[in-house]
């Protein structure tokens, strides 16, 4: 299967930010007819590695090959006239054109200089239907949930008829339903003999898709190897480069408190009309389908979006809180599943995201107390293990640890109910379980944490209750037992299936 | 070359740099220039642009803009004559009253900016225009002369020889460098510029500090217009107008993002002398006022292009 040439190849290629070698001396080879996988932890060089193939960047030293030749200036023209199509981890699309205009950006069909739409519709018809993505082609992307976003982010690649398609974590705002057609979309263009190359950090679908793996690990390659043979705890062995315990942490028999949380008929965007309630010790799951709901159900608590109850206790107040600032007076905070645009402020400093929210708490006569603040952002930086400077501007850390930072701001708050939104998409899986521990942890202290998650594994092994939200409905309670990947599926998709208790 | 690298991500001392080569290199060269006297006068100057530009500075750190600077300058230097009672020796009750209705005025422009969800730039521009045409309605076309004592002994009095202007500039310079770098609402005006949701996300409250933030700059620019007020000693229609487009200048001259976020006023004081120190060697030049203003225009563009200020992001 794979004695043919390489399509696209890196020749022990070197690269460096600001005298920060970040890639040393890496070799990657992409054959026709396979789905190769890159693996690595945040910082690995992953991303950097995935701009040279697709010439966003040039190799310091050493080569990018095209069909075994080594191409001189590679640039994304060049990769673009190659073949060469990347779906990026974060989403280029232009919100305010059409599904059908930003699948066809850059390469419209023509008719006397202006763009054929009948041409442009009826090839973006025919991706659109390889992606499952139903919705009328002239509709704005604005309107399209995260999820329904990236599979136009595919659609897109697809449109240009790849015969190398570089996947940078596809599937870490889809559902369980999407990622499927995403994998049959993948086997498809497999077996047409396209080369494939796929970054995620879930390992469950590196395992069920990809036939070879290459490992990051610090700028170098530590594995490049076939993937017959190996399981999870292999793969995982191979990215750590060492044992690692379980993934998630054991889970103690559930003794909830007090009530902290207790809505009926709460309403808030897409939710509608709910009963939810949580207390305190508990780690609450919210499952379902991207965009059913679960963002505005954290979000109307959090008191950030508008929303109404017929009944309301929360954190031991009567009624909604009515704006953040209350929630976050009543012990309510948030971590959004956007850190880089709802969570940080990326230009600023970590000391600065660190301290923005006990600001107010910390200052002395309307004045700040620098001391007590560099004290504080001091003892934050060592909890979290967020190492280096705390001067650096927040966007010069991995993925993973501005997750920390954006957790770690909230904890002089001592809060007695978090609400988290996917808080470990894009983190690498050292920091994953470093978050997994930590919310355990807050969970023995008899805070209560409601975590909504895309991670159907996260939602069965950390949680101790998961309510899965469709159309803004709960569709099932899962509790104990009853927790797992199928039933939570099920109840997503709205299947009824056994253990499925409403 | 590292020195002289670290002084290009330093915008505040950059600036300040370059005042100083100007004022030497102009010293040098144009008699009367370097004389105290002229360097006092561009100073004082510089004081009613720097006042201004104190309000406009927190406005643009926040990622707003205020464009009713001027008209509320004007506004003030107009009602001071005006609603100064008589029964008052000291001319300060007239004083507090323009201060307020300044502080009320910029208010309201937080107030559209904060409920009604107007865009700053909307708000302020609508405000400016209305403050004017009610201006002409009240004061009509002629000039008030202002016999207020507390306002022309600022204008006028020079305690040890430095004008009351500068003195008033230095505590407000003190002021803003406080409010920014050592009060919490500082920090969150930052925040906000730099990204609103997140801050917002963070507890930190939209409204209540656009409110603060409007009201502050309505403040100055009432502070500014009294210490016009007092070194002109007349208020007119129009008295305002020239100091709209300065503040802003000096605010971007000092280095700091007109996105919002970023920046200091530490920046904005060296930008105002800078200002007014290109204006009185451009008035040096034997040229008409046309060509004087298209010299202007071109060297705070030049200006803004050697210092590099819009950091690429």
């Amino acid at each position: 299967m794979t004695d043919k040439k390489p399509l696209l190849e890196a020749r022990q290629v070197f690269k460096g930010f600001f005298g920060n070698p970040v890639l040393k001396g890496v070799d990657i080879a992409l054959h026709p007819g396979r789905v190769h996988a890159l693996l690595g932890e945040n910082g690995a060089g992953k991303s950097t590695l995935i701009n040279l193939l697709s010439g966003a960047l040039q190799p310091d030293s050493g080569a990018i090959a095209v069909d075994g030749r080594p191409v001189g200036r590679f640039s994304p023209a060049t990769a673009r006239a190659a073949g060469i199509a990347v779906v990026q981890q974060e989403l280029s699309l232009t919100a305010d054109l059409s599904i059908a205009e930003n699948i066809g950006l850059g390469a419209f069909p023509r008719r006397f200089g202006l763009i054929d739409y009948a041409a442009l519709h009826r090839g973006v018809r025919e991706v659109c239907a390889m992606v499952g993505l139903t919705e009328p082609l002239d509709m704005p992307v604005a309107d399209l949930a995260l999820g329904r976003r990236q599979m136009v982010e595919i659609a897109k690649a697809l449109f240009r008829k790849p015969r190398v398609l570089i996947l940078d974590e596809p599937t870490s705002s889809l559902s369980a339903h999407e990622a499927g057609i995403l994998a049959g979309v993948i086997e498809m263009l497999r077996d047409r003999g396209t080369a494939l190359l796929y970054i995620s950090h879930r390992l469950n679908e590196v395992q069920a898709l990809c036939a070879h793996v290459t490992v990051l690990k610090d700028g170098g390659v530590t594995a490049d190897q076939s993937l017959s043979g190996i399981d999870g705890e292999g793969l995982v062995r191979l990215m750590v480069g060492r044992e690692t315990g379980d993934l998630f942490p054991p889970r103690p028999a559930c003794t909830p408190g007090a009530p902290r949380v207790d809505v009926t008929g709460f309403s808030a965007g897409l939710v509608r009309d709910i009963a939810f309630s949580a207390r305190a010790g508990e780690i609450v799951g919210i499952g379902g389908l991207v965009g059913q709901g679960q963002e505005d159900l954290l979000l109307g608590l959090y008191g950030a979006i508008p929303a109404k109850a017929s009944s309301a206790e929360v954190s031991g107040k009567s009624g909604l809180p009515a704006d953040v600032g209350a929630a976050n007076a009543a012990g309510l905070v948030y971590v959004p599943a956007d850190r880089k645009h709802e969570g940080l402020v990326l230009p600023h400093s970590i000391a600065s995201n660190l301290i923005l929210p006990s600001l107010g708490r910390l200052a002395r006569n309307g004045f700040r107390d620098r001391p007590a603040e560099t004290g504080l952002i001091a003892d934050l930086a060592r909890r979290l293990t967020i190492k280096g400077d705390v001067a650096r501007p927040v966007q010069a850390l991995s993925g993973g640890n501005q997750q920390k930072v954006a957790l770690a701001k909230w904890l002089p708050l001592d809060p007695s109910v978090l609400l988290l939104n996917d808080p470990t998409r894009g983190v690498d899986i050292e920091t994953k379980r470093e978050i997994y521990l930590m919310l355990r942890a807050f969970a023995a202290e008899g805070r209560l944490i409601i975590l909504a998650s895309s991670d159907t594994p996260e939602l069965v092994h950390l949680c101790d209750r998961v309510v899965v939200l469709r159309e803004g409905h709960v569709a099932a309670t899962l509790v104990g037992d009853a927790i797992s990947e199928e039933a939570i599926v099920g109840a997503a998709m709205g299947v009824d299936r056994k253990g499925a208790a409403a | 070359m590292k020195a002289v690298k670290s002084l290009f991500r330093n915008p505040p001392l950059l600036t300040l740099v370059l005042v100083a080569l100007v004022w030497l290199v102009a010293g040098l060269t144009l008699s009367g220039f370097g004389a105290y006297g002229h360097l006092r006068y561009l100073l004082e100057l510089a004081a009613v642009i720097g006042i201004a530009a104190a309000g406009q500075t927190l406005v643009i750190l926040m990622g707003g803009i205020d464009l009713s600077v001027g008209a509320v300058i004007t506004v003030t230097a107009i009602l001071v004559p005006l609603i100064s009672p008589a029964w008052d020796p000291t001319g300060l009750v007239g004083v507090a009253l323009a201060l307020t209705i300044a502080t009320g005025i910029g208010f309201l422009n937080g107030a559209g900016a904060a409920y009604l969800r107007v865009p700053p730039i909307i708000m302020t521009l609508a405000m400016a225009t209305f403050l004017q045409g009610l201006l002409v309605v009240v004061a009509g076309g002629s000039a008030v002369t202002v016999s207020n004592p507390a306002v022309l002994l600022l204008g006028q009095a020079r305690p040890l020889g430095v004008p009351a202007g500068i003195l008033l500039w230095l505590v407000v310079s003190a002021a803003v460098l406080l409010i920014i770098h050592r009060m919490p609402i500082g920090a969150r005006f930052l925040a906000l510029g730099a990204n609103p949701l997140a801050a917002r996300l963070s507890g930190v409250s939209v409204a209540r500090n656009t409110l603060i933030l409007y009201a502050l700059s309505g403040f100055f620019a009432g502070l500014a217009g009294i210490l016009v007020l007092g070194m002109n000693r007349q208020g007119y229609v129009g008295i305002g107008d020239p100091y709209l487009l300065t503040s802003i200048a000096a605010v971007v001259l000092g280095g700091t993002s007109i996105l919002g976020g970023r920046g200091t006023y530490a920046g904005t004081i060296p930008g105002a002398i800078l200002l007014v120190t290109t204006t009185a060697l451009i008035t040096v030049v034997n040229a008409s006022p046309g060509w004087r203003s298209i010299m202007f225009g071109t060297l705070i563009l030049s200006l803004l292009l050697v210092s590099g200020r819009e950091a690429r992001r």
